[in-house]
């Protein structure tokens, strides 16, 4: 799942306008890396586009770091992606 | 109880010709167009290839790395032009004076891009899969709410979309905030960005040159051969001040709003009233509110934009109002270097008036060659001129009834 990993990280940092080496895969994205609720939002549209997968909306509020976002994503796959 | 004196003190702007004041009043001097082949989009299906285009534009120049991600081009183009404007007024914004500090922007057509594109990702990849982030530059305020938040400017903000008209109207919406004590300073102007949908628009509409018939390609204001407008892009901010407070702060004062003359001719939509009503009584009420008489303007700037019925509307108001002195006063179109820049084409002009006016000439109309005989001033053929220059009438209006004119004059610092 490295792949994934890369992939998450990078949809994070483009977003955040951060290199990936800047964001701790445990920082709390809002509170430490400077993430507002426009920007959560864009993170599951792009995660929703690149693995075609459906991340339910209420999830948002548990995609607070980059590892919680790559277990969500990882999740969403292991449920079969979107037809 | 006394008006009180409007005056512009910084000038941003990115047109086809030049970015940046001095560029863009160095082409305006010299007769540089800014008019060329679209590179921007594909017009191979079209029989028109020409457009007034920013080249090679890069906000990231201007504004830094970060912040742009998601902005479109208007957003991108009208923040330059604030950036441009706050710095050559020398005006910094701060939490002393933000809330005395406002933004009108003046644009119709800055969200068509964006609008397309979020529809045509909906339609492609299915409404799940557009980029929510991406939503707010699909409104029309959104250009004019960006320079806000980048330059933290907590004053009113407002877009006025009226076409043709909308940043000499946006002009009329800042002064009042002015006259009525509700702001101090005012970035002004407008914006407009090129891009197929809005060419494609026009182009089909057959409102662009050489689109019909065998007209040539050309923006060619006032000339025999003039068949349509060459679309233009761009973006002019102004930075206006109560004077006093400009003087309070030793800014340089480049001219005085001298007056504002508005009028509304509702007529039929999109066609132009031949008569020319409108903008008759917006000149006439201009020149009454600035208490000039009318042999004292030194120089028309034109609406003119190369079309049939607006060119020849505009002189024969120009006669109209001005009498025997009409045939003395010079009158020119910048419309011929950059092209028809719709809601923006109003800041253009005053950015070029402001031109004008510090170094004292008149920029050429260019590619007039063939004679109408119906149009018969003296328009300033593709050569600029040096002329002492202290009052200035820039005309605009457009075939939606709106008609604005206003009069710039020179400020001694």
């Amino acid at each position: 799942m490295v792949d994934i990993r890369q992939g998450v990280l990078e949809i994070v940092s483009t977003v955040l306008e951060k290199a990936p080496g800047e964001i701790s895969l445990d920082a709390h994205l809002v509170q430490e890396v400077g993430a507002d609720s426009m920007m959560a939002l864009e993170i599951l549209a792009a995660l929703e586009k690149k693995y075609r997968i459906v991340i339910p909306e209420e999830k948002l509020i548990e995609m607070t770091t980059v590892n919680k976002i790559i277990q969500l994503t990882e999740q969403s796959m292991k449920g079969g992606k979107k037809k | 109880m006394d008006k009180k004196k409007i005056v512009i003190t910084g000038v941003g702007v990115l047109a086809s010709n030049g970015v940046g004041k001095e560029a863009f009043w160095d082409a305006l001097e010299k007769g540089r167009s800014g008019i060329k082949e679209v590179t921007l989009f594909e017009t191979d299906f079209m029989k028109t290839k020409l457009a007034g285009e920013i080249k090679d534009f890069d906000a990231k120049v201007y504004l830094g790395e970060k912040g742009l991600r998601l902005l479109d081009r208007s957003t991108k183009l009208v923040n330059v032009a604030a950036k441009l404007a706050l710095d050559d007024a020398g005006f910094a914004v701060t939490p002393e004076n933000t809330d005395d500090v406002g933004v009108v922007v003046g644009t119709t057509l800055g969200s068509v891009w964006s609008i397309s594109e979020f529809d045509k990702t909906a339609l492609r990849e299915g409404p799940r899969y557009v980029n929510p982030a991406l939503f707010p530059n699909t409104v029309i305020n959104s250009p004019a709410s960006q320079i806000s938040i980048r330059f933290g400017i907590k004053g009113f903000n407002t877009t006025i979309a009226t076409g043709f008209t909308s940043s000499l109207d946006a002009l009329k919406y800042a002064c009042d905030f002015i006259h009525l004590d509700r702001a101090k300073a005012v970035l002004v102007g407008g914006v407009e960005e090129l891009c197929l949908q809005t060419y494609l628009g026009f182009y089909k509409l057959k409102f662009l040159a050489g689109a019909k018939g065998n007209g040539p390609e050309l923006s060619c204001p006032f000339d025999k051969r003039r068949n349509g407008i060459v679309f233009g892009e761009g973006a002019a901010l102004l930075l206006i001040e109560d004077s006093e407070s400009a003087k309070a702060r030793n800014a340089k004062i480049y001219a005085e709003v001298k007056s504002i003359g508005y009028a509304f001719d509702p007529f039929r939509i999109h066609k132009y009233n031949r008569r020319g009503p409108g903008i008759r009584e917006a000149m006439r009420l201009a020149l009454q509110e600035a208490h000039i008489d009318k042999e004292r303007i030194d120089y028309i700037s034109a609406n003119a934009n190369s079309t049939k019925e607006a060119d020849l509307i505009e002189t024969e108001a120009i006669k109209d109002i001005f009498g025997d002195s009409a045939k003395k006063i010079p009158v020119s179109s910048i419309k011929s270097h950059i092209g028809e820049t719709f809601s923006v084409s109003g800041g253009m002009q005053l950015a070029a008036g402001v031109g004008s006016l510090e170094r004292q000439f008149i920029p050429a109309t260019l590619n007039y060659e063939s004679k109408d005989e119906h149009c018969d001033l003296d328009y300033v053929p593709n050569q600029s001129r040096k002329s002492r220059l202290s009052n200035l009438m820039l005309n605009c209006f457009g075939p939606s009834g709106t008609n604005n004119v206003v009069v710039l004059s020179k400020c001694q610092n």
